[in-house]
């Protein structure tokens, strides 16, 4: 099983803005690890590294290293990375509109051989039932909570070892994103998945996470195993809210984002 | 009556061309955003090499439907190969001014080898039109319907059911992500430029053997044009339909007013539609939706 490590990654867009600045994580195999932090704090581009899609925003790996189970993501196309088995849920999902939900999951599976894609689509509508009555219907008709279901049962087509989750609970209802949630715990297991899952609802993610990792401005502040950091002062401080006192400190950088994004869980 | 049946059948069989390559048009569009200014240019030259292959052959068909296919496969893998790809990462509209340079190139290299003169395809035979309903009708034009009709069943069923077809829409509507799948993009730029180059390879040949081959067959790309902005610009059937349309409508306007006009009725249509519906007649309205 492969162990995905970032060693001293630092991230550049146009070799002028600094995005990711000497960030070391690991997820080993069958690990749920969350990945928290702010807006612009770089999760998801860290993520686009991962997956080898800096090249159309003009990003760039100026120093350190992204290993998959020992080999070097650095030089792999995208399309390598995706065969070596990592996969990726896109923030704000960004399904194809205008496929339908059949086309979107089968576009999961272009890098499986021909005679595979049926059987693994069968066991997606296994994962997904939800999904079934809504094949032929063009995707982005959905409502959110479907569209999320077909990026996740998208991303799964390819039989990832690891699956990359950016910000699956964005703009859903409470109880959706609880469902999505477990939904990732379960397939953890099912599908013998690790998980790196980035998010800003830091409550729920910590509760399925084993481990995780905050992010701010490039950097990893602070790490540990899930439980340690839901106890910690400064999580609950900043990333749940906890403390109700009028001394807002870096909360102020956090303000302009909470007109977009649910914070709380 | 049998004027404007005539007519009206006349401007399907050119409206079958125009729809040939408003589809090539539409194909690198959709996957690329580019449009491709050489497209009559390169519907020319597939044409002319075939042309020197008949001229050695005897005209024999089966070599230069070979010919057709071997020379529309190697000009598009070039093309993709020599003029595209060192143009990725670069603005569309850098790629977009190289295609119109290419146009130039070819027609100038073309004038070169095979002359400014047109000529008689060999092999193609002066069989009499035969007559239905009142309506002149030769038998090739009858075979390029067929092939135009063949040609648009064989391409929405591939991007309906082949992944490849799927990955070109999919790559239409968001091609990050579409490499996000595993898509190889540069490998799905050559499947558009070279299954693009065949359908005009295809265009090409009927055309010469119809009418006669010559530098002026890459006008008709020009001509062409307004189908695919009709059809709505990514849309590929819609741009074959819409080459229908174009070539009737250029025929009336060449029959009931004036022979003169008819080469900008297809752009007055364009105009008025494009009033009415931006995104042209088919084409992909943006859905907004979460
Ligand atoms: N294409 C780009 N070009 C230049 N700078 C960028 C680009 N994309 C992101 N950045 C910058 O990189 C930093 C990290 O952005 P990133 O999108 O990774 O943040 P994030 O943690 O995912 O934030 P969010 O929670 O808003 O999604 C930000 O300062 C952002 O402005
Ligand atoms: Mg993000």
């Amino acid at each position: 099983m492969a162990e995905l490590s970032v060693i001293n990654a630092q991230i550049f867009y146009d070799r002028t803005v600094e995005a990711i600045r000497d960030v070391s994580l690991t997820v080993a195999p069958g690990e749920i690890v969350c990945l928290l932090g702010a807006n612009g704090a770089g999760k998801s581009t860290l993520l686009k590294a991962i997956s080898g899609i800096m090249g159309p925003e003009r990003g760039l790996l100026t120093k350190g290293s992204l290993n998959f189970g020992g080999v070097s993501l650095a030089g792999m196309a995208s399309e390598q990375i995706v065969r070596a088995g990592i996969s990726q849920v896109p923030e704000g999902r960004r399904l194809f509109v205008d496929l339908t939900v059949e086309e979107n999951i089968l576009m999961g599976g272009f890098t499986l051989p021909a005679a595979e894609r049926g059987q693994r689509l069968a066991e997606i509508y296994q994962i997904f039932p939800d999904l079934v009555p809504h094949r032929t219907r063009v995707a982005g008709y959905l409502s959110g909570g479907q569209q999320q279901m077909v990026a996740i049962g998208r991303a799964l087509m390819a039989r990832p070892k690891l699956l990359m989750l950016d910000e699956p609970s964005l703009g859903l209802a409470p109880k959706i994103v609880a469902t999505i949630f477990e939904t990732i715990a379960v397939l953890r297991k099912a599908e013998g998945l690790s998980i790196l899952l980035v998010e800003q609802n830091a409550r729920i993610a910590l509760e399925v996470s084993d481990k995780g990792y905050v992010l701010e401005r490039g950097r990893v502040v602070f790490d540990g195993d899930a439980r340690t950091l839901l106890d910690s002062p400064e999580i609950q401080e900043f990333y749940l809210g906890m403390d109700r006192s009028d001394d807002r400190k870096s909360f102020r950088d956090l303000k302009h984002y909470r007109r977009r994004k649910r914070w709380l869980s | 009556m049998s004027y404007f049946l005539n007519l009206v059948f006349a401007g399907l069989a050119v409206g079958a061309l125009y729809g040939l390559l408003a589809m090539g048009y539409a194909i690198i569009f959709k996957v690329s955003r580019v449009v491709n200014f050489a497209q009559g240019e390169i519907m020319m030259l597939i044409a002319y090499m075939a042309y020197s292959v008949a001229l050695r052959t005897d005209g024999s068909a089966l070599l230069v439907v070979l010919a057709v296919l071997v020379s529309s496969v190697a000009v598009g893998f070039l093309i993709e190969r020599f003029v595209v790809r060192p143009m990725l990462g670069q603005p569309v509209f850098s790629l977009v001014m190289m295609t119109i340079a290419l146009a130039i190139l070819i027609r100038s290299v073309a004038a070169l080898i095979w002359g400014n003169y047109p000529y008689r395809f060999p092999g193609a035979e002066t069989v009499q039109p035969f007559v239905i309903a009142g309506v002149y009708i030769q038998p090739l034009q009858m075979v390029l319907l067929a092939v135009y009709g063949a040609i648009c069943v064989a391409v929405w069923a591939f991007l309906r059911f082949n992944i490849v077809g799927i990955a070109m829409r999919a790559t239409a509507s968001d091609a990050t992500v579409s490499m996000l799948m595993g898509v190889s993009v540069t490998r799905l730029y050559r499947t558009a430029w070279v299954v693009s180059a065949l359908i005009a390879g295809i265009a090409g040949i009927l055309f010469a053997n119809i009418n006669h081959i010559g530098p002026d067959m890459a006008h008709i790309g020009i001509r062409a044009f307004p189908a695919t902005i009709l059809g709505g610009l990514d849309s590929v059937i819609g741009s074959a339909v819409a080459g229908l349309i174009i070539g009737v409508v250029e025929s009336l306007t060449g029959g009931y007013v004036a022979a003169t006009y008819k080469e900008i009725a297809g752009f007055v249509v364009i105009l008025f539609v494009l009033m009415i519906r931006p995104y042209g007649l088919f084409g992909q309205r943006n859905i907004e939706r979460v």
